[in-house]
């Protein structure tokens, strides 16, 4: 057995705590877990990508296409790293958008997220998700990731339950942190079943889908 | 339990998720060493990080030295003491700390002492991806690789071991990609520390001048037989059988994970030999492992250095062989290495059936996202200054010779402020011979822990030879970019005790430059007429920029729940865009034609409300809704 999650976003959006939180889950489920995490140059800001992988596997790096489930935690960074996508991975994008510097700089504004979907087609399946807006319901968007793993958790078959990232988010927050993640988990993953049934404020990317 | 929690008081048994360089500092915790130094560089510095959390509950000492040489020096003095000691670095902090190194292995030590290199290949943070298992070779001392957090914490025990029983350090090398990882690591028992004060070294026992060292060399030979004869028992080298092990791989480090997956995936009958400890090499484990197998691939990351040596072996023992490795080109010479990469390299002489995987297009079109100073930055407000009062100053000819620090990342745009930027403390150094030899306006940026490290003796070159140039410090009053650890300009030590801070303003004017003005780069307006007045200046002038680094300033801000923020009112905004593209803090874009700042991003420094960013006076302070 192997699966491998890929989180990416940007530098201060927790990426890495994400990371943690699905190796500590899979650990829990007794499943032997590595991760890699990539420190860059820059302490904010920057492109970040981590990547977990469960099962029977040595090395913290995941090949090309070998990605089972991306998690991005700002839009356009779930697509940098679609080179470790295949045709089933499932895509779950955050709707939180940071203006990359490159192209303030330039004049030009965020990009076309739907445009960028469109020619990402049927690359994988994407998704895409108001995990900010969950979060901060439940009291921060800086749970978004937590949401995005409860919706990923009702979407997809993951080699570990909601018991398991119960555990692991004691392991990794205490206090009001904790009660934060955990009601933005609970809210993910209502979320989730709301796309399984198609119900719910979210777009699936690829050629009908576009366009709510 | 948070991860210092468990690398402190994880009971033996006990299964932690833990970072290869947590384990490490778990390690060094079960093998009751007494001392550690360490120069912050990624990818070493979380085993300094998590040490300086635990030194005083964990009942060691932990010190963040000058420099890297001074560590080394520092920790071999504990160690020629009777303690167990350790030094740890990132691979270029080894080329710092050579010299100490080199006379050390003739020197020998009593208690225990490893020296941890964290090399970096593919460049994640560093300047080159130098292999530094040469310096193995070059200072005749052993060198363990573990591959794992778990070999991580388990061979630094064996390591402390070795290097007792040999009386020598003993390297101790990790890479980007082990001390990085993040895997289960079974705790062990930790011994206890009862030892903390060292005892004489012994008269004129670790002297090296030629006379001494002229005995100490055979000796030294000795202890390198004897540490062969360990490299030849040892299990840290070790074989392992998949399926019919008809190929030979002879691998090591992080190559080893890769190739394990490569070999599982397409079911490869292999036999691995996985060096552990790759100086001095089981030799004669290696000639037999020759023998056994017809094919023979050496699958290491950077040099070549196992198949030289494997080489030599084969063409000694007159082993017919045929052996693939870097020096055939079967392997490449550059960058880490992935399953992808071993995979390729393995297709033909092994016939694989690979998948083609094209990177679909959509990546290409994904905006680039470089590392950027943070919101809030201080050195954002620096660079601005500067280069406006260069330009203010009708200078045409500057040359900006930079550093090693966050602000290393004004070299991207829109600030483009480094012509030459080699290594720690070079741009002082490089910037004296720039100032005397060039008619150019010299400035050299370098901040305050690079300063202390290798910035001193530069300044003092270039003053004593009569150089020009400006000295810009970015005093950001911590070490930033390795994950804010102290330096000496701070009133507080490795283990968080106060501690006496070093004052750059006095040792700038102590070695006789007169013009020294400290700013705060928040305020620009002060900022400006500064470094104006020292540019006129002759000879070396220097300006200090002190302001502590966003992120501790966010801490504080945030724990007394008082952030500002800015907001832009559209309707003064003249569109002139000078905040996005000539000082382009990343809380700032551009929405539907206008200008707006990400209240999530804006740290409320408030510099790009200044008049000198924004003519219009459009950026104001704004109200936050919950922090
Ligand atoms: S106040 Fe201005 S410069 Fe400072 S962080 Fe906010 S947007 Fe950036
Ligand atoms: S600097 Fe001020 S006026 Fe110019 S674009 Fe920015 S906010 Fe508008």
């Amino acid at each position: 057995m192997e699966y491998n999650v890929i989180i990416a976003g940007v530098g201060g959006q927790g990426v890495v705590t994400l990371g943690s939180v699905i190796a500590e889950s899979a650990m829990d489920a007794r499943l032997n877990v590595v991760m890699s995490e990539i420190h860059g140059l820059s302490q904010r800001g920057g492109s970040v990508s981590v990547e977990v992988r469960i099962g029977d596997v040595r090395s913290p790096i995941t090949p090309a296409g070998a990605a089972d489930l991306i998690l991005g935690l700002e839009s356009i960074e779930a697509f940098r790293v679609l080179d470790k996508a295949n045709s089933n991975t499932l895509v779950l994008v955050n709707s939180r958008h940071m203006t990359p510097v490159y192209l303030s700089i330039r004049g030009k504004e965020y990009p076309d997220i739907r445009e960028l979907a469109r020619s990402a087609g049927n690359t994988a399946r994407i998704h895409f998700m108001d995990a900010e807006n969950l979060a901060r319901e439940a009291g921060s968007e800086r749970a978004a990731g937590t949401a995005l793993l409860g919706a990923a958790l009702s979407m997809t078959s993951i080699p570990f339950d909601a018991h398991n990232v119960h555990s692991a988010l004691e392991k990794r927050f205490s206090g009001r942190l904790y009660d934060i993640n955990f009601d933005a988990f609970e809210r993910g993953e209502k979320a989730g079943i709301e796309v399984l049934e198609g119900r719910g404020d979210y777009i699936q990317a690829g050629k009908a889908a576009i366009g709510r | 339990m948070n991860i210092y929690e468990q690398v402190l008081n994880g009971k033996p048994g006990e299964k932690a998720l833990l970072l290869g360089n947590e384990a490490i500092a778990r390690g060094f915790l079960e093998a009751a060493v007494g001392v550690a130094a360490t120069y912050p560089g990624t990818p070493s510095s979380e085993v300094g990080d998590t040490l300086s959390e635990i030194a005083k509950e964990g009942n060691f000492y932990f010190e963040v030295s000058v420099n890297e040489k001074v560590a080394v020096e520092v920790a071999y003095a504990a160690a020629i003491s009777g303690l167990r000691s350790f030094a740890f670095m990132k691979h270029v902090g080894l080329n710092v700390a050579a010299d100490a190194l080199m006379s050390i292995a003739y020197s020998g030590v009593k208690g225990g002492m490893v020296i941890m290199t964290a090399d970096d290949p593919s460049m994640f943070s560093s300047q080159n991806e130098q292999d530094n298992r040469h310096y193995a070779e070059l200072a005749h001392m052993p060198m363990i690789e573990p591959s794992t957090p778990q070999e991580a914490k388990d061979y630094l025990i064996r390591a402390f071991e070795i290097s007792e029983k040999l009386g020598m350090p003993v390297l101790f090398r990790t890479t980007t990609r082990v001390s990085h990882m993040r895997a289960p690591v079974v705790l062990g028992p930790k011994e206890d520390r009862l030892v903390m004060a060292g005892s004489f070294p012994g008269h004129l026992a670790h002297v090296t001048l030629p006379s001494f060292s002229i005995k100490s060399r055979k000796a030294l030979t000795v202890r390198l037989e004897h540490a062969g004869v360990i490299s030849q028992q040892t299990d840290l080298n070790r074989l392992e059988v998949f399926g019919n092990g008809e190929y030979g791989f002879i691998t090591s480090g992080s190559a080893y994970n890769s190739l394990v997956d490569v070999i599982r995936k397409h079911s490869i009958g292999a036999e691995i030999l996985k060096v552990g400890m790759s100086n001095p090499l089981p030799e004669e484990r290696i000639a037999s492992f020759l023998m056994n197998h017809d094919y023979i691939f050496v699958v290491e990351e950077l040099d070549p250095y196992l198949e030289q040596k494997v080489r030599v072996i084969a063409q000694r023992e007159g082993i017919p062989v045929l052996l693939h490795g870097k020096l055939d080109r079967t392997f490449p010479e550059e960058f880490e290495y992935n399953a992808d990469v071993i995979e390729r390299s393995l297709a033909e002489p092994l016939k694989l059936k690979l998948e083609v995987h094209e990177v679909p297009m959509v990546v290409q079109q994904v905006p680039p996202r470089p590392p950027v100073l943070c919101p809030g930055c201080p050195h954002r407000a620096t660079y601005y200054a500067v280069k406006r009062a260069v330009r203010m100053s009708g200078i045409k000819d500057v040359t900006y010779s930079s550093d090693i620090g966050c602000y290393s990342l004004g070299a991207y745009e829109p600030f483009e402020m480094a012509d030459v930027l080699l290594e720690m403390g070079g741009s002082l150094g490089a910037a004296s011979g720039l100032g005397k030899l060039t008619g150019s306006h010299v400035i050299a940026f370098v901040g305050d822990s690079t300063f202390f490290h290798a910035g001193m003796p530069a300044l003092v070159n270039a003053v004593r030879n009569g150089s020009r140039l400006m000295l810009v410090v970015l005093d950001n009053s911590t070490t930033a970019m390795t994950g804010q650890q102290t330096n000496p300009g701070l009133p507080y030590d490795g283990m968080g005790n106060p501690a006496k801070p070093v004052s750059i303003e006095e040792m700038i004017r102590s070695t006789g430059v007169q013009n020294v003005e400290t700013v705060d780069p928040y305020d620009l307006k002060a900022f400006l007429p500064a470094v104006m007045r020292s540019l006129k200046s002759e000879g070396v002038s220097a300006v200090v920029a002190r302001r502590e680094c966003a992120i501790l300033r966010d801490r504080e801000l945030r724990k007394g729940k008082t952030m500002p923020v800015y907001v832009v009112d559209t309707k003064k905004c003249g569109l002139c865009m000078n905040c996005v593209t000539n000082f382009s803090c990343p809380a700032i874009d551009i929405k539907d034609g206008h200008i707006s700042i990400d209240p999530d991003l804006c740290d409320g420094c408030g510099v790009c409300s200044q008049p000198m960013v924004c003519p219009f006076n459009a950026i104001i302070p704004g109200v936050r809704n919950g922090i």
